[in-house]
């Protein structure tokens, strides 16, 4: 982050030009070359990689073209009628996964920073807030292992088997509860994105004036009527920006999905079924691909994964742009 | 602002190094050293040569395991001094890598494990009903096929959950060769290779993944390394073989298997699945793992030594590994082809 930072330096005003040294003298000139090299090594390295990706998607893609994003297949054996490949599935996967982990995540962040912002002891609150951002911290990998020895039985024992009894007539939760599957991978990304968003709601509940609060308590709002009436509509395109954050997390998770979906090329509605995602099949197929045109299509899923995030990301920053906080301060992007 | 920066660079950076990382090291020109790279199915059992052959030959053997498809791709490139794949180069790839010839130099199993309580373990099946199985069309325990095959065992009304390696493996060749061997269907819609596309099911990461899957899902069943299956104390079943007997997956029914081979083709490519019934306690899914080695290399001596120790006196370290040592007919072929190597 130092990297981005110029201008003068503020303790430098007082010392009188004739008693500097040549070091000191040759500061100025050294650090902005430092940080220009180090902000040019960024750019170009993005802008490296970029290129290179899309290079090796070349292959897949003038084979394919964009009917690639559609296709259903994805079947790596080359001695088979049906070899060839596609995104569907993996599109399919990702938007499912995505859609619902936000769609638990959202409301719990929101939840957990009106607690910390207005309902938590005050006492109470630094380390609430520490311990919820503290679940960022975990390695994905140790969350998917986890997701794999613990919360998968839980899963096929307890959580879908009454899920499938209380909501089975819902099409989504047709089916044979399963260790591992999609819903099994919603609640792990579930789990990641809940620190990210709730941290950047928490911030962003913090910068409502406390006069705008003070004068809806005032006239007679209930604590309740406040949020609503108050917070929630003056940080509304804030909190959308943050749960943009959370997609842009979401989206781009490998292992620890790899680890907990099931990893079927296959696109089932009950979610109790296994699937895949972009990043998840990616990381699970990378290494052992054999044919070149394999090695191409994976990269050109990985196009398409880069493009969802620029997008993901974009959108936050145009939010973001217009809300009243920086988002991300102090938040990582996917892993 | 630089915040913003910040989050968008460090969302992209990380997804797209990982799709690209393959290492890629040339090969060290010292002749003390070897480099190389592939197979994850014999990975264990370099991990013991390692030592053992630096404390005799004092030549050091540094190998990453990175999966068959890199094993191959890095050989292609001589980024490395010798690859190692669980598959037979394809026509192609034989082709693309220019003088690169493949040395069977292990003999591995896989082994078919079940999730299914109540139900104890060496369930047996046949080979055209597994097929069926991994293939969605026996899709329940108690179907009458699978009750058929094992009088006297109380199967339940459980949906079969068929688990597959999501990576590519050198248990998927064996199992996929095994049934297309068995199953003209299978040949025909699914086929033989290190990775294939599964009509169904679920797919685990390497042999913990699948045998994670399998351990925590009631009624799931999938192919898994030998060694694995012992390890975790999972239930296995006995696949038919040709004569029509149950035998135990162990390093004397895998031997029993490799001893019906009785010639080497000149390209060393060697398929044991479904032996004859000649053989009646062959255990009918065991597969060879290939050394890939350039013709022409820098290191030409060391490397021969050292193949050459890998397929005599490294094979003990393999039966507690579980792997089967080497049939004489495979040695003789594998000390001809060794010999052809060159500076």
């Amino acid at each position: 982050m130092t990297t981005y930072s110029s201008g003068t330096p503020v303790a430098a005003v007082r010392l009188s030009s004739a008693r500097r040294t040549a070091v000191d003298r040759a500061g100025d000139p050294i650090l902005r070359g430092l940080t220009w090299l180090a902000s040019a090594v960024a750019i170009v390295l993005f802008v490296a990689l970029v290129y290179k990706v899309c290079d090796l998607a070349g292959e897949s893609f003038s084979h394919y073209g964009l009917s690639f994003i559609g296709r259903e297949t994805w079947n790596p054996n080359p001695s088979t009628k049906t070899y060839g490949f596609g995104a569907a599935d993996f599109l399919f996967g990702t938007a499912v996964t995505s859609f619902f982990a936000l769609l638990i995540a959202a409301p719990t962040s929101v939840a957990i920073a009106l607690f910390l912002t207005e309902l938590a002891p005050r006492r109470a609150r630094r380390p609430v807030a520490t311990l919820v951002e503290l679940l960022a911290a975990i390695p994905s990998v140790v969350l998917g292992l986890w997701g794999l020895i613990v919360l998968a039985p839980i899963m096929s024992s307890t959580i879908e088997p009454a899920l499938h009894a209380v909501l089975g007539w819902i099409p989504l939760f047709s089916g044979t509860p399963s260790s591992v599957g999609i819903l099994t991978g919603v609640v792990i990304l579930t789990i990641m994105t809940v620190p990210i968003v709730s941290a950047v709601m928490h911030e962003l509940f913090g910068t409502v004036p406390g006069e705008l609060k003070e004068a809806a308590l005032a006239l007679g709002a209930t604590r309740w009527e406040m949020v609503r009436m108050v917070m929630l509509p003056y940080a509304r395109s804030g909190m959308v920006g943050a749960v943009i954050l959370g997609l842009g997390r979401a989206l781009g998770e490998a292992i620890a999905v790899a680890l907990v979906v099931g990893n079927a090329d296959a696109i089932h509605t009950s979610l109790f079924e296994p699937g895949s995602t972009l990043a998840s099949h990616i990381a699970a197929e990378y290494q052992g691909a054999t044919t070149s045109l394999q090695i191409s299509s994976l990269a050109y899923l990985a196009v398409i994964l880069l493009a969802l995030s620029v997008i993901a990301n974009l959108i936050a920053r145009l939010i973001a742009r217009r809300a009243p906080l920086r988002l991300g301060a102090g938040v990582g992007g996917p892993e | 602002m630089p915040h913003r920066r910040t989050v968008l660079l460090a969302g992209l950076i990380p997804l797209t190094v990982g799709a690209c990382g393959s290492s890629s090291s040339s090969p060290a020109t010292d002749s003390k050293q070897l480099v190389g790279a592939g197979s994850t199915l014999v990975a264990p059992l370099l991990s013991q040569w390692q030592p053992e052959y630096n404390k005799q030959a004092g030549v050091t053997v540094a190998y990453s395991a990175i999966g068959s498809g890199g094993g191959i791709a890095q050989i292609t490139a001589r980024t490395i001094d010798f690859g190692a794949s669980d598959a037979p180069l394809s026509e192609d790839q034989s082709k693309e890598a220019n003088g690169v010839v493949q040395i069977p130099w292990a003999l591995a199993a896989t082994t078919v494990a079940y999730n299914v309580p109540g139900v104890p373990t060496e369930l047996k099946l046949t080979g055209p009903l597994l097929a069926e199985i991994f293939l969605g069309k026996v899709t329940t325990w108690n179907d009458p096929r699978i009750a058929a095959a094992n009088p006297g065992v109380t199967l339940p009304a459980l949906k079969i959950i068929p688990v597959h390696r999501s990576d590519s493996s050198g248990d998927t060749y064996a199992f996929t060769n095994y049934l297309s061997h068995v199953s003209p269907e299978w040949k025909a819609s699914v086929g033989t290779s290190t990775e294939v596309a599964f009509p169904g099911g679920i797919g685990g990461k390497g042999n913990s993944g699948v045998g994670g899957a399998i351990a925590s899902t009631p009624g799931a069943i999938g192919y898994i390394a030998i060694s694995y299956v012992l390890a975790n104390k999972l239930d296995f079943a006995l696949i038919a073989n040709a004569a029509g007997n149950y035998p135990v997956p162990d390093v004397v029914s895998i031997e029993a298997a490799a001893k019906t081979l009785k010639s080497v083709p000149s390209n060393n490519e060697v398929s044991i699945v479904d032996p004859p019934a000649s053989a009646p306690n062959a255990y009918p899914i065991s597969t060879f793992t290939y050394a890939l080695v350039p013709l022409k290399s820098p290191k030409a001596d060391t490397l021969k030594a050292f193949l050459k120790w890998a397929i005599t006196a490294g094979q003990k370290f393999g039966p507690k590994l579980d792997f089967a040592p080497l049939p004489a007919e495979i040695l003789s072929a594998d000390e001809t082809t060794i010999a052809r190597i060159e500076n």
